[in-house]
């Protein structure tokens, strides 16, 4: 192997980690704020309904589809076109970061709502008969027990997610896959250059693994049997 | 004991779930330093009366008091000045639970500091002293750092016990509060209720712990089908009770004793 190449290579595909973790970073901060909002309205009947067929929908369908519903799909609708958000869903960017969030927010408030389940009926009791109102109950109880019980599930998210964003180089995104694509159609070396473009996932993935085991030690640590 | 408010005071309770009537007109009245068990088959209505009296469950019709503040509820429902005053009410009442319920993501001391700090926003410092003393009366100072999940049934409970008496409680309510532990570990939490009573705390327990209730309590209430079947010392039930019924279900107990 040609290691001047490999490394001039590794350069190269790096310049597309900004926006990798750009995409991957903004997808998970939407897409939490938009479950939240999912289990929100879980609360009502009709919403219970509505966020049920959202995530039906978008746990339902690929990603992909949905990336091209969005990017070649929005731009057919003449009304689309003249909204004040065109400026927004011509760009590529943009919608590969929508089509992110919508599908992350599905997947992230099952996983919410799985937490909030998880929460001792028992406990809330506790904190009710205590004398805390509903908003102390929530804030000291009942959401960090949830977030807690959530977390191993949300981590397996987070690196989904991340990996989800090499998708948007089918929309002509230079993500780091999207400059990976684009070696190999000038040089054909496709092994060397997917193996490398994979090492970063890698190494991403890693890290985050590490990050979230070690913030469910910090906030669990009964579950870890702790010492006192 | 005085002729002063009752500590808790409960008149004409009617609750039901759905069509099912589980309790059907209760009155009870708990003065300071009382200590009345509540016995009765199971199913009788005995914790859905507790539950009623902290608005764990809304009442259907008849009021509660505890002290100054009292609470009627309209079919089932708390109006808003209602949800303050039962907020003030389960401020004044200490609720022992048969499953403890600790707080799982709080160490032993932070389950009993919560009310006091984050409900009645008491001095930090003040809060962990009287926590700590409060640890060490129930005999598990040494666990103050450890989590819930780390100790037996019988100290979970005792905890449970503490943080309740942590909120300086009127009146401490039991559900239960040895049915879930093993045997063995019975005595360590009948103690420490058994101290309470001594100390002339007001408790009102509902117990399947015969030999207990007929010792320390001051007053036995025999539950039945959702009404007062039987009322008054426990040397009267246990010894003599007019109910067929009441004589029954204790001869029940006792035989098997
Ligand atoms: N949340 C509830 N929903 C419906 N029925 C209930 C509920 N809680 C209690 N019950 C019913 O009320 C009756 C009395 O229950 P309970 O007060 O728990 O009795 P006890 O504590 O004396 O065993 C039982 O028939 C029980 O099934
Ligand atoms: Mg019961």
């Amino acid at each position: 192997m040609d290691t001047v190449y490999l490394l001039d290579l590794f350069k190269k595909l790096l310049g597309g980690l900004p926006l990798t973790l750009n995409l991957a970073v903004f997808a998970l901060l939407g897409g939490f704020a938009i479950a939240l909002l999912l289990n929100l309205l879980r609360t009502t009947r009709i919403g219970n309904a509505v966020a049920g067929t959202y995530i039906f929908f978008f746990r339902g369908t690929p990603l992909l589809v949905q990336l091209f519903m969005i990017y070649f799909g929005l731009a057919q609708f003449e009304f689309v076109r003249s909204s004040f958000l065109w400026p927004l869903l011509r760009e590529p960017y943009w919608c590969g970061l929508i089509a992110l969030m919508l599908n992350d927010a599905a997947y992230t408030a099952e996983i919410l709502r799985g937490g909030l389940r998880a929460v001792p009926r028992g406990a809330q009791e506790a904190a009710r008969v205590s004398g805390m109102s509903r908003l102390q109950i929530l804030r000291r109880v009942t959401l960090p027990i949830a977030v807690r019980q959530a977390l191993p599930a949300y981590s397996n998210e987070i690196i989904s997610m991340l990996k989800s964003t090499a998708l948007v180089s089918m929309i002509s995104l230079m993500d780091v896959t999207g400059i990976a694509r684009e070696a190999v159609a000038e040089t054909w070396r496709a092994v060397e250059i997917f193996l490398c473009a994979g090492l970063i996932y890698l190494v991403l993935s890693l890290i985050i693994t590490r990050a979230t085991s070690w913030a469910e030690r910090a906030l669990s640590p009964w579950q870890f049997g702790a010492r006192q | 004991m005085t002729n002063n408010l009752p500590a808790v005071s409960v008149k004409g309770l009617h609750k039901s779930f759905g069509s099912h009537e589980v309790l059907k007109g209760i009155d009870l009245a708990a003065h300071d330093g009382d200590v009345i068990s509540l016995i009765g088959a199971s199913g009788s209505g005995k914790s859905t009366l507790l539950r009623c009296i902290p608005m764990l469950e809304i009442p259907n019709s008849g009021s509660i008091s505890v002290g100054e503040a009292h609470i009627t509820p309209r079919d089932g429902k708390l109006s808003r000045a209602d949800e303050r005053t039962a907020r003030a009410i389960r401020r004044d009442l200490g609720f022992v639970f048969q499953n403890f319920n600790l707080w799982p993501h709080r160490t032993v001391l932070q389950n009993v500091v919560e009310a006091p700090m984050i409900v009645q926003r008491r001095n930090k410092a003040e809060c962990r002293d009287e926590a700590m003393a409060l640890l060490e009366k129930v005999g598990l100072s040494d666990k103050a750092d450890a989590w819930p999940n780390q100790l037996s049934g019988g100290q979970q409970q005792r905890v449970a016990i503490a943080r309740a008496l942590a909120q300086k409680p009127r009146a401490l309510l039991f559900d239960e509060p040895t049915s879930a532990l093993d045997p063995e570990l019975v005595g360590e939490v009948l103690k420490v209720m058994r101290d309470l009573a001594d100390e002339g705390r007001t408790m009102i327990i509902v117990t399947h712990e015969m030999g207990f209730a007929r010792e320390v309590s001051s007053r036995t209430i025999f539950l039945h089908q959702g009404l007062v079947e039987e009322d008054g010392t426990p040397e009267q039930v246990f010894g003599n009770a007019h109910s067929e019924r009441c004589r029954a279900f204790l001869s029940g107990y006792f035989d098997r004793a």
